[in-house]
């Protein structure tokens, strides 16, 4: 048995996120009209994700999220035992990777905004804020896919399919 | 795990291989040995005097790279720190 939960809005979202980050992070400097559009691509997108966590479906909202949250270093320590816990949404790590990753999203666009304004164009801070920010975003994407590749691995499903069917298993306890 | 996954793993190893080359901008501007460099500060008096205003100056690669504002556009001015010829002007 399988059941929806991530709605077709939230999944749109994550592709087209994955593709824009992906953009941005190949064009500084050389594309940069094209790293510039990809940067105001994903402040809108952000901006979507969180009016999405407010009216989106139940496993978009991020109405359990703080409780996750404070789950997530149990969480981690028990999936060192092999302990996987049963989740439809994001697991307690998971939820903790998607507010780091939206976090330093939200960081990295707004300096690389601003440092193609008068006013902070060729500030120190602002400009390596953007630069370590956005390494920061692609060092947690990696760990973002081998955590779902591991927890597929675990779960024997295939959670990268998912995001695009939206589907899951039924897990007991659910 | 399957082809998939593998195929998404070698996406994101490829990413960090490949940055390093991508993210550069224009770096290339002498061979002269940089002990011999003219000092940062006459690449930024030579905009200046270009009529923009210097924000900063760093090394970028072989060059002196400045950030300059005129009349209220961005620029990243490129001099050789040889002979502080222009090489190259980035329009933000």
């Amino acid at each position: 048995m399988s059941d929806l939960v991530w709605d077709w809005p939230l999944r749109l979202w994550h592709w087209t996120l994955a593709l824009f980050v992906f953009i941005a992070w190949f064009t500084p400097n050389k594309y940069d009209s094209l790293h510039r559009f990809a940067g105001y691509v994903v402040i809108g997108l952000l901006v979507f994700r969180v009016g999405w966590g407010f009216v989106g479906t139940r496993h978009s909202r991020f109405r359990t999220l703080r409780a996750r949250l404070r789950a997530a270093p149990a969480y981690l320590w028990g999936l060192g035992h092999g302990i996987t816990g049963r989740y439809m949404g994001l697991n307690p790590a998971g939820a903790a990777m998607m507010v780091a990753l939206l976090s330093l999203l939200t960081i990295s666009t707004i300096t690389g905004a601003m440092e193609v304004t008068v006013s902070f164009f060729g500030v120190w801070w602002v400009e390596d804020t953007h630069t370590y920010s956005s390494d920061a975003v692609m060092i947690l994407v990696l760990l973002h896919v081998l955590g779902t590749i591991l927890m597929s691995v675990l779960l024997r499903e295939n959670l990268i399919w998912a995001m695009f069917t939206g589907r899951k298993l039924r897990r007991r306890g659910e | 795990m399957n082809c998939f996954g593998k195929f998404l793993l070698a996406i994101s190893i490829s990413v960090f291989a490949g940055s390093a080359a991508l993210a550069d901008g224009y770096k290339n501007c002498t061979k002269l040995n940089k002990a011999s460099w003219k000092p940062a500060s006459d690449a930024e008096a030579k905009a200046k005097a270009a009529g923009y205003e210097v924000r900063r100056s760093k090394v970028e690669g072989s060059c002196y790279e400045v950030y300059g504002v005129k009349e209220g556009k961005l620029y990243e001015l490129f001099y050789s720190p040889e002979d502080l010829s222009l090489k190259h002007t980035i329009a933000k």
